[in-house]
């Protein structure tokens, strides 16, 4: 990977985030590089949904500097990051209700990809065209016209990244994309984002299952109390002490070290049993 | 929605008929109190389907329709008296301005959620309430009468009309406040679907549905809440002024507790957020209303439980009672129809589960 070559996407210096006396994110400092993946571990409470509010603007940072594509988007709102092209999906399954399942992507490829001024009387060719994309890149195009509401968790959050797919991001944030689903779900949400990482699409994902984290994290960052505690590759993780000591306990980083050991590329090979 | 195609169809259809029969009523010969009845209704179903942009579509509670409603109207009604410019001049400036006095509120509102946007804009029809019936000073003299500036407990009166007792004699002039009215509706409600069934439509539902979800997909929740209170406000605030005209007198009584309560249940009954919904809504607390006029004791526990009995039952309103009547109806001639029935009551079935 020619990483040092090229200009980071992302890059947070020294980020805060205080609520009240509560140091939600402390002093985070990363980059991450074009069509790189990055994993964010931690404990429940550490900050990491936190650090993707900030990043994305829902809750801007109290200290701290934020770039994005080569623009300062610190103090950025939501919509404007979006319309950089940041798209992130959401820990609880976030929607719009009433509306169908397209509909949902169609909202976010209309107004997710530029701001618009004076929006026009209808969603135009090229809006439905990638909605529809999306709707199939994502494997919802069966349900696209069911009710969001009825829909099952599995496709709730399938549905999130397809909208965020609509807006044509540079870079995906998934906060927790499997919590919840059982193994065979979370085996093809794990295929999916391969696929999304075929395309070029730089990514960050939070994730407390480890083997997803691990096999599709080509680095990965450990959070605790607000801060970083562990930045490297997945495989040094399980031999980092402080990890293993607050994170992983040694039962869990003993199986982890067993499955990097089975499959030496995290990016290939059978998914194996959590 | 999207597919809009068939259902375009079938509301121009029914808008072509509905609006045909309106125009034809008054040549059947019906009488004085008919024809105002539909006038009122016409005035009402306008600032209705307004009303229904903000609170069912958008989702903001907002209270102010009638604030906005009265200032349309004073503002037509204190023009045309104190400028002395025709009605109908002072009709379009008090649209424009009720565009603004709107804006004003939906900024008040801005950082306010649920609860707090309808306290608050109660508010502001409370204070205007008082501001005007407690208004005293004089303003100007008519011959040795003290007149207020804003009418004070009496109304104010005096600013004229639209010009139709001239122009259709005293017999015939209600005729006129009657047409200008429904094309007043018509207006308004051909506005209304178009917002509903574009973009901006979808961005006003999908920030309702979720606020954090929408700006996070690219929506602007402080752009799209003005606008929604700018849009919602002109017709409002012409029909203020129709009002005004076709009475020619207007006063604090538009601001009362119990109409607002009568306008909120004809939103509730049609269907929050429905297209059709306003419309349904007023004619049938209208009825209602017109049927309990000689029980005066309990009209008002009447509009209760028609409410009640409308949330509980129906909750998505008789436009949506009606849509689904209607879907019904489509997928029983489709099946029988053969084989392409099948899959068209398929989409029928997930278009019945979706709001419009
Ligand atoms: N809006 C808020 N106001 C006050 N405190 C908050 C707010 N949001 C989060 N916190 C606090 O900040 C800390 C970090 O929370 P956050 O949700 O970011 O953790 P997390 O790492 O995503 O945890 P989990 O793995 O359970 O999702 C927690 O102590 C939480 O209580
Ligand atoms: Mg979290």
């Amino acid at each position: 990977m020619e990483r040092t070559a090229s200009e980071p996407l992302l890059s947070c210096q020294g980020v805060d985030k205080y609520f009240g006396a509560l140091a939600a994110v402390r002093d985070m400092t990363f980059d991450v590089f074009p069509g790189e993946a990055l994993g964010i571990g931690g404990p429940n409470g550490a900050g990491k949904t936190t650090l993707f509010d900030v990043i994305s603007g829902l809750n801007p940072a109290t200290a701290g500097s934020i770039t994005f594509d080569g623009r300062t988007i610190t103090r950025a709102t939501p919509d404007r990051t979006c319309q950089l092209g940041m798209a992130r999906t959401f820990q609880l399954n976030a929607g719009f209700d009433t509306l169908s399942a397209r509909e949902n992507t169609l909202i976010a490829a209309y107004f997710g990809r530029h701001n618009r001024l004076v929006p026009g009387m209808r969603f135009d060719r090229e809006t439905q065209r990638l909605a529809d994309e999306a709707m199939e890149f994502v494997g919802l195009d069966e349900v696209a016209h069911e009710a969001t509401q009825t829909l099952p968790v599995y496709h709730r959050k399938l549905l999130m990244v397809a909208g965020a797919l609509a807006t044509q991001p540079k870079m995906l944030l998934m906060d927790e994309p499997v919590g919840g689903l059982n193994p065979q779900e979370i085996d093809d949400v794990m295929a999916l984002v391969r696929r999304l990482k075929e395309r070029g699409l730089t990514i960050m994902l939070i994730e407390h299952v480890m083997r997803f984290l691990v096999r599709l994290s080509d680095r990965v960052l450990i959070m605790h109390h607000g801060e970083k505690i562990f930045e490297g590759s997945a495989s040094g993780l399980v031999y980092d002490k402080t990890v293993v000591d607050v994170y992983l306990g040694e039962g869990s980083s003993r199986r982890l070290r067993h499955l990097l050991e089975d499959q030496p590329s995290p990016d290939e090979g059978a998914p194996g049993a959590p | 929605m999207f597919e809009t195609g068939p259902n375009w169809r079938r509301d121009a259809a029914f808008g072509v008929v509905l609006i045909a029969v309106m125009i034809a009523i008054p040549f059947l010969g019906p009488s004085r109190y008919f024809i105002g009845q539909l006038t009122l209704f016409f005035i009402w179903a306008t600032v209705v389907s307004q009303w229904n942009l903000v609170f069912g579509v958008a989702g903001i509670f907002s209270l102010a329709q009638m604030a906005i409603f009265a200032f349309g109207g004073f503002a037509t009604g204190m023009m045309g008296l104190y400028l002395g410019i025709s009605l109908w001049f002072a009709l379009v400036l008090a649209g424009v301005g009720s565009i603004l006095f709107s804006i004003i509120i939906g900024l008040a509102c801005l950082r306010l959620r649920g609860p707090y946007v309808a306290l608050l804009t109660l508010a502001i029809a409370q204070v205007m309430y008082l501001l005007i019936i407690t208004d005293t000073a004089c303003f100007y003299m008519e011959g040795v009468t003290c007149r207020n500036f804003t009418g004070g407990t009496r109304g104010l009166a005096k600013f004229g009309d639209f010009g139709f007792r001239e122009m259709l004699g005293r017999r015939e002039y209600l005729k006129g406040d009657y047409y200008l009215s429904l094309f007043l509706l018509v207006l308004a409600t051909v506005f209304s679907f178009a917002i509903i069934r574009s973009p901006l439509g979808f961005a006003f539902r999908a920030l309702r549905d979720n606020p954090e979800y929408g700006v996070s997909r690219g929506l602007n929740r402080f752009k799209y809440q003005l606008l929604v209170f700018a849009m919602s406000a002109f017709f409002t605030g012409l029909a203020g002024g129709v009002f005004a005209g076709h009475f020619r007198v207007i006063g604090a009584n538009v601001l009362s507790l119990p109409l607002l309560l009568f306008l909120i249940s004809m939103m509730v009954v049609g269907g929050l957020g429905r297209a059709w919904g306003p419309i349904l809504g007023a004619a049938l607390v209208m009825l209602a209303d017109e049927g309990m006029k000689d029980f005066v004791e309990i009209r008002n526990m009447g509009y209760g439980a028609l409410i009640v009995a409308i949330v509980v039952l129906l909750p998505q309103g008789a436009a949506g009672g009606l849509e689904q009547v209607w879907e019904w109806g489509r997928r029983q001639v489709l099946a029988l129809w053969g084989g392409t029935g099948r899959l068209a009551a398929r989409r029928g079935a997930a278009g019945e589960e979706r709001r419009e």
